[in-house]
């Protein structure tokens, strides 16, 4: 047992020595001394030698408390040289901090005079990064835990390699510029400026609400995206929306780069701070309580075609020359809706398509009038085609998608999604005067137009028989008789519904869910997507006839199952009744 | 009869010369464990002396030269310290009254001391009251970006003045 | 004729210097008795004459210091609580219980100050290895049978001091304010509000609020430096206290005494030295003799067992650094937010069932625990491990064990996010 002692003393003593050790030694202690030899040989005269001769290492801070909380910003134990003018030549960490104009800095007497000193404002509240750390991987923020990493200089070992090495560059620095320099024009932060307009140019003001600038409510708060996250966070979030989040409904905008960096650095300076601002500012806006929020450039003078620019509508539609891909082409829409039809939707898009991701904008109610009008002026028919085929290239396959999948450009975005006709079974299962209607009138409720004004009715015809040759796969065949009533045999009255409900809730939330508006726990993966209930237009525009039809037989080429072994009649007329109860509530 | 004797002396053997072992493993243990108390201790002075403290910095920019007109003496509170400007000389002498620590005021004859009534010549020697010692005089240097830095942990003789 | 001793007669003169010069010898000799022992007689009276020694024994038996029957695991523990008052009372030097300043206060001990990273490592090494090494300990006592008549009383100590390590551990873990301490705590606490009637009453009163804040960290603070602290040595004192009067650890039953030979004096009554105590206790003769003095074989022991606790915390605390996670930040709850280790057996049964698995089986579970020693009433099997006469006690309690670990590893390795199960790796 000795010899056992004597090794434990002995690595008792060797853990000691090299803890002992490693308390010497730092890197900080390396870098002052190299600045003190350096600073020596550069030294003019005895006096200044003799002063550095006299320094030995130790920690250098700076306490600053008028940004925010109490910051330690020790970066200038490594930095030694930041404030020395005659280091502008050496490598980091004694480089000279640079002076610039840009910065404020000014010449005077042949000597550049810091505008932002150090001792006022430290080095974390520009650059971000830990002010009390004292060796490099945790002061740069290297560390994954750190939330501020040094901005524009580090990234963090956890992102994502595919766009970590977009994530470095000075320019990502002006972020933290914003948090005093806040205005819009504001000539040292040029990236925040054009990430401003981007956020309005883009449509990102419709769904996203920043404090003082934006009211959206379809997607998250951004007033403090910069406090909450980091640059790499924000830039996947713009590009790969579903990457945090997979129910999210944020298109893919389809940005360049330089965009997405602005973007993420305007993100970035939304740190819900304002150094600029006294309290009796702040408690001003808070009091006023602004409620309508106009997003720059624009006067209600101005003519609705001009608006409809200024609101960054092609952001998501097509219109003019622009085409965002997201949302439906506009460039007929007089011929497709009317106005009053345009007014409603426009102010609520979910008054008329119950599911629509379009976000209800809070514009001033002329601003809606004018653009209404503007949009009911488009008149002008799409150019003449030559067959069916062309047809429905140009006008259907941006929902439809080429290949008549359902996968067009914007059907993502849609719900109801728009009809997959390559799905076994749906087109051969119902009667082709069912379709010309569809066409001709559209599908309540839905993002299906009305194409009657548009299209004549062998254009139509046409059309149809083109799909049903190339995507059906099948051709149309006679559909047995089935058994089904004109009308609900069942009369409507509060028992009917409560027994309909009963039965509702048995068998089909599953997928319709518990308030019957399609969002059941499986309809996440079924597509097309279990029928919305609450969708008034859309109910009210279908016959008794075709609700019965769809439960007893099922929807071929759906995951709507066939339900005539387990339901009588009745029990089906109590539910058709419970369906049509729902509608009273939505209008 | 010879058995025993030899082996009991084959034991004292063995254990004689188990013996260097046991002291020098106990030699070494002990060596081991002492000098790691003091390693210990060593460390707990170290670890107890602060190597940061959150007051103001005892060595800071005072300003540029510019801003100390020649003849003039700025006193400047919060750090402390009078500047003395004459012709292109800088001094500072620490504002902090060597009796109980009051900050001095800056009087025609020198300095004079609010509390207890000390009282300084222009250089800070005392002249009157209880102070027993006469106010320190700072380091004044040159930094490379042209500010003037003063450290209150360095005292240099009474008239020592930086030329600027 | 008795004649008073004296002091020789000395000069006038030199009474002054001869004080002097004797002042280290007399300096020495009035702090330390006794010389240091090397005859038996040396050996007793520095037992019970020295403060720090008088708990010992001066004689133990020699199966209390075989590695194998105890492994040393109760020293351990109380070396490692050492270890963790020293360092936390250095840390307390350097730490504010601040919701502001805490976590700064940890950079700093991180950063700048001069051991503070090994301080620091040392103090939450020793923390999680108490934890481990408390509950080896109940096991090894429990495999031992050691609870039984007359030691039930120390085995609901060490039950309680098992509650106190715990509570420690736990109080001292939200101490550095970081989104590991900070969510580990919440889920916690929330756990022991669903006792029934007074679960939300005491949540709130440990909390100081609805919700862990300032007033949760000051409160576990308090807890954490001075009232457990107190509560534990309290605890402990009486513990080895314990051990003392219940005739030192627990050791097999000794063969039976040789038949009484004539010749042999037959004692009918044995009376110790500090009188009327239960036990065995210094022998005259006619029972085997297998126990050894304390110095220097017992101390020895405590030695090894001492230097072995602190290198290997040592070596540890030298290579792995103590985790600091992001800053609190109280609207982003991590995915998945964990207890400490200790606790994770309990948040997975808490996955199942909120009450019983918070507070329905670990309640019964320590229940259970206090009163083992007054359900398994048998007096066989005593000082061995695993002795076959109670297979039923050790399978019970080492399936309970077992079923222990493997929800905690459960809870640490096979949970993600949503507390969902995934693989690691």
């Amino acid at each position: 047992m000795r010899l056992a002692l004597a090794i434990a003393s002995l690595v008792v003593l060797i853990v000691h020595g090299v803890v002992f050790r490693n308390q010497f030694f730092h890197e900080w202690e390396r870098h002052q001394a190299a600045y003190f030899e350096q600073a020596k040989s550069m030294s003019r005269n005895d006096r200044e030698r003799a002063e550095l001769e006299a320094r030995s290492p130790r920690i250098e801070q700076v306490i600053v408390t008028s940004f925010g909380d109490t910051r330690v910003d020790r970066c200038t134990t490594c930095h030694m040289g930041a404030e020395d003018p005659r280091f502008a030549g050496h490598a980091e960490p004694l480089k000279t901090h640079p002076y610039s104009e840009a910065l404020g800095d000014v010449q005077r007497n042949g000597r550049w005079e810091r505008r932002h000193k150090f001792s006022d404002f430290g080095c974390t509240v520009c650059h971000d990064g830990q002010g009390r750390g004292l060796d490099t991987f945790y002061s740069h923020g290297e560390d994954e835990f750190w939330p501020e990493p040094l901005l524009g200089y580090v990234t963090q070992p956890n992102w994502r390699k595919d766009f970590a090495p977009k994530l470095k560059g000075m320019e990502y620095m002006e972020a933290n510029c914003a948090q005093c320099h806040t205005q819009a024009d504001f000539a040292g932060t040029p990236h925040v400026n054009r990430g401003r307009k981007l956020f309005y140019a883009m449509n990102c003001y419709g769904c996203h609400k920043i404090d003082g600038m934006s009211e959206g409510t379809l997607g998250p708060d951004l007033t403090e995206a910069g406090k909450k996250f980091k640059v790499d966070y924000l830039w996947e979030s713009i590009v790969e929306p579903r990457a945090n989040l997979a129910t999210s409904f944020m298109p893919d905008f389809h940005l360049n780069q330089a965009d997405v960096e602005s973007l993420v650095i305007f993100l970035k300076s939304r740190r819900g701070v304002n150094f600029a601002e006294t309290s009796l500012d702040r408690y001003e806006a808070h009091v006023a309580n602004v409620a309508v929020v106009i997003p720059p450039g624009t006067a209600g003078e101005k003519a609705g075609e001009q608006l409809l620019g200024d609101r960054a509508c092609t952001a998501c539609h097509k219109l003019g020359g622009r085409d965002g891909g997201i949302a439906p082409d506009l460039s007929y829409e007089g011929l497709i809706r009317d106005e009053q039809w345009l007014g409603d939707h426009f102010v609520n898009p979910r008054s008329r398509v119950p599911d629509s991701i379009m976000p209800a904008f809070r514009f001033p109610a002329e601003d809606f009038q004018k653009i209404t009008a503007y949009l009911e002026t488009l008149k002008t028919p799409p150019p003449p085609t030559v067959d069916a085929r062309t047809t429905f290239t140009n006008l259907c396959a941006r929902c439809h998608g080429e290949k008549g999948d359902g996968n067009g450009k914007v059907a993502w975005y849609i719900d109801p999604s728009p009809r997959d006709f390559t799905k076994p079974g749906f087109l051969a299962s119902k009667p082709r005067t069912r379709f010309i209607a569809s066409i001709q009138e559209g599908v309540g409720g839905t993002s299906m137009p009305p194409w009657k004004r548009i299209l004549k009715d062998d254009q139509i015809s046409g059309v149809l028989d083109y799909v049903m040759q190339n995507f059906a796969k099948e051709p149309f065949r006679e559909l047995k008789a089935r058994n089904i009533p004109e009308k609900n045999p069942v009369a409507s009255s509060a028992e009917s519904v409560s027994r309909g409900e009963q039965v509702f809730e048995l068998r089909c939330i599953g997928c319709h869910g518990r308030k019957g508006d399609g969002k059941g726990p499986n309809s996440l993966d079924i597509l097309p997507h279990p029928r919305n209930f609450r969708n008034h237009w859309f109910v009210e525009s279908v016959p008794d006839r075709r609700l019965f039809e769809s439960i007893e037989y099922g929807v071929q080429g759906t995951a709507m199952p066939s339900w005539i072994d387990m339901l009588s009649t009745n029990e089906v007329g109590d539910v058709v009744n419970f369906i049509r109860s729902l509608q009273a509530g939505q209008k | 009869m010879t058995v025993a004797p030899q082996s009991h002396d084959k034991q004292l053997a063995t254990e004689h010369s188990q013996m260097p072992r046991r002291r020098m493993l106990t030699w070494l243990s002990s060596f081991g464990l002492f000098a790691s108390a003091l390693l210990a201790v060593v460390s707990d002075w170290l670890f107890f002396k602060p190597r940061v403290t959150y007051g103001p910095n005892a060595r800071f920019a005072i300003g540029k030269p510019d801003d100390f007109p020649p003849g003039t003496r700025i006193a400047r509170d919060v750090e402390r310290v009078c500047i003395v400007r004459e012709g292109n000389k800088i001094a500072a002498i620490s504002t902090t009254c060597t009796h109980l620590g009051c900050i001095v005021a800056i009087a025609d004859t020198g300095f004079a001391c609010p509390c207890h009534g000390s009282h300084y010549d222009q250089d800070g020697n005392v002249t009157g009251g209880p102070a027993p010692k006469p106010l320190p005089w700072f380091q004044v240097t040159l930094a490379p970006n042209g500010d003037v830095v003063i450290d209150k942990n360095a005292s240099v003789d009474p008239g020592t003045y930086l030329t600027v | 004729m008795s004649t008073p001793t004296q002091e020789p007669p000395t000069p006038k003169s030199g009474t002054a210097l001869t004080t002097l010069r004797e002042l280290p010898q007399n300096v020495w000799n009035s702090i330390f008795r006794n010389p240091l022992p090397s005859t038996d007689l040396e050996r007793s009276s520095t037992s019970f004459t020295n403060f720090f020694l008088h708990i010992h024994p001066v004689k133990v038996n020699k199966n209390t210091l075989r590695p194998a029957y105890t492994m040393g695991l109760g020293l351990m523990a109380t070396f490692l609580f050492v270890i963790l008052v020293v360092t936390g009372v250095l840390l307390m030097f350097y730490y504010v219980p601040s919701t502001t300043q805490a976590y700064d206060r940890m950079l700093d001990l991180r950063g700048t100050v001069a051991f503070g990273i090994f301080l620091r490592n040392m103090h939450r090494w020793s923390a999680h290895a108490m934890v481990a090494i408390v509950f080896l300990h109940m096991c090894r006592v429990f495999f031992t049978g050691a609870y039984k008549r007359p030691r039930e009383f120390n085995w609901v100590l060490g039950v309680l001091l098992l509650l106190v390590t715990l509570f420690l551990s736990f109080t001292g873990y939200l101490l550095p304010w970081d989104q590991l301490a900070f969510w580990a705590i919440t889920v916690g606490t929330s756990i022991a509000g669903y006792a029934p009637l007074i679960g939300k009453q005491m949540q709130f009163v440990l909390l100081g609020d609805t919700t862990v804040g300032q007033e949760a960290l000051l409160r576990f603070y308090v807890l954490h430096v001075a009232v457990l602290p107190a509560v534990l040595v309290l605890l402990v004192a009486i513990h080895f206290w314990r051990i003392r009067k219940d005739g030192g650890l627990s050791r097999p039953e000794k063969a039976p005494a040789p038949a009484p030979d004539s010749g042999v004096v037959k004692l009918k009554k044995v009376y110790g030295l500090q009188g009327f105590v239960r036990g065995p206790f210094t022998k005259l003769g006619n029972v085997p003799d297998d126990s050894v003095y304390s110095w220097p074989n017992l101390l020895m022991a405590e030695l090894f067992v001492f230097v072995l606790t602190v290198s290997l915390i040592l070596v540890v605390s030298l290579l792995f650094n103590a985790p600091l996670e992001q800053p609190v930040n109280v609207m982003h709850p991590p995915n998945p937010a964990k207890a400490p280790w200790y606790f994770l057996g309990l948040q997975e049964m808490v996955s199942y069932s909120a009450f019983w698995g918070g507070i329905g089986i670990p309640g019964l579970m320590v229940a259970l625990l206090f009163l083992v020693p007054y359900i398994d009433r048998t007096t066989h099997g005593v000082g061995r491990w695993f002795a076959k006469e109670r297979l039923l006690a050790n399978t019970i309690f080492l399936t309970l064990v077992i079923l222990n670990v493997i929800f905690i590893v459960i809870g640490t390795f096979f949970r993600g996010p949503n507390w969902t199960l995934v693989s690691p790796f």
